[in-house]
């Protein structure tokens, strides 16, 4: 875990499909870690994955980009990329950039992996 | 909302008086950046602003630093200047030892993204293929991330960008209530 912004990205798996579950502060220092972690699920083969933000204090553009980078990579796989997403200034940052209309946006990882 | 009209320091014409001032200078490294952003925080507290508007605060400074850096983060360094009075915080933000840049490539209205998804390879989220990271390679700041430009437009009720002196400098002016 990153000391001072909290970061940590762990892997659990909900009904078949990878979790990504983040802590702390996804900005333009830990962004690069969520990236790698995507690129790996990603090239594990699965063609979808979850990201539950619920445990995220703060993201930046830089943490959008990356989300949007992965996004289109499970996409052109025929696959997706679901958010778990319940603090309000999270969602708030993903509506003025428009993004709420891009992922698609759960409130828990199992609702994420179940995809209702 | 973008503007030209700068609020910065030492303008004789500033219409605002402010109750306080704190800089802070700092390199301009990633693993650094929190520092801003805690800063950011103290002062939105110490100008009791609600926890909203902090968050914003602390949101739009960060973006407000990658956008002046245009994408690249180094050793150069970042000083911040915090000004703040009962109803609006103004924050400057000059890259010293910076690239320069046309100011003009940041300042005015908010560049159109597309307006729809963001996927369909026209729009400003392009820069997603990179993960809006920093490329090494200096680059405008209008070019690096039409992200930020967006979460500044909607979180400030000012911002800009001008050179100094040469030296490269954003800014921001936030009120305490969100404009409707």
């Amino acid at each position: 875990m990153n000391a001072e912004t909290g970061f940590d990205v762990t892997e659990t798996t909900r009904e078949g499909l990878p979790v990504l579950e983040v802590h702390g502060e996804v900005d333009v220092s830990t962004a690069p870690e969520l990236r790698s972690k995507l690129l790996a699920v990603a090239q594990s083969g699965q063609k979808t994955a979850v990201v539950d933000l619920t445990n995220v204090t703060f993201v930046d553009s830089t943490a959008l980009g990356v989300l949007v980078s992965a996004l289109k990579r499970f996409r052109s796989n025929g696959g997706d990329l679901r958010l778990v997403v319940t603090q309000p200034h999270i969602t708030k940052v993903l509506e003025i950039t428009g993004l709420t209309d891009v992922f698609a946006i759960y409130t828990s990882s199992t609702e994420a992996a179940v995809g209702a | 909302m973008t503007t030209t009209g700068s609020p910065l320091a030492g303008r004789d014409d500033e219409p605002v008086a402010f109750v306080d001032r704190v800089e802070l200078a700092l390199p301009a490294r990633p693993e650094l950046l929190f520092l801003a952003r805690m800063t950011a925080a103290a002062v939105a507290s110490r100008a009791d602003f609600g926890y909203d508007r902090i968050e914003d605060l602390r949101l739009a400074l960060d973006e407000l630093c990658l956008t002046l850096l245009g994408g690249t983060l180094d050793e150069r360094r970042i000083r911040l200047q915090f000004r703040w009075n009962e109803d609006t915080i103004e924050v400057s933000a000059t890259l010293e030892g910076g690239a320069v840049w046309e100011s003009s490539a940041v300042t005015g209205p908010a560049r159109d993204l597309g307006g729809g998804s963001g996927l369909d390879g026209t729009s400003g989220l392009d820069e997603a293929d990179n993960g809006g990271l920093p490329t090494g390679e200096p680059t405008a700041p209008a070019a690096s991330n039409d992200l930020s430009e967006r979460i500044l437009d909607a979180l400030v009720d000012e911002h800009g960008f001008e050179q100094i002196a040469g030296t490269p400098t954003s800014w921001m002016r936030m009120r305490r209530s969100e404009s409707p």
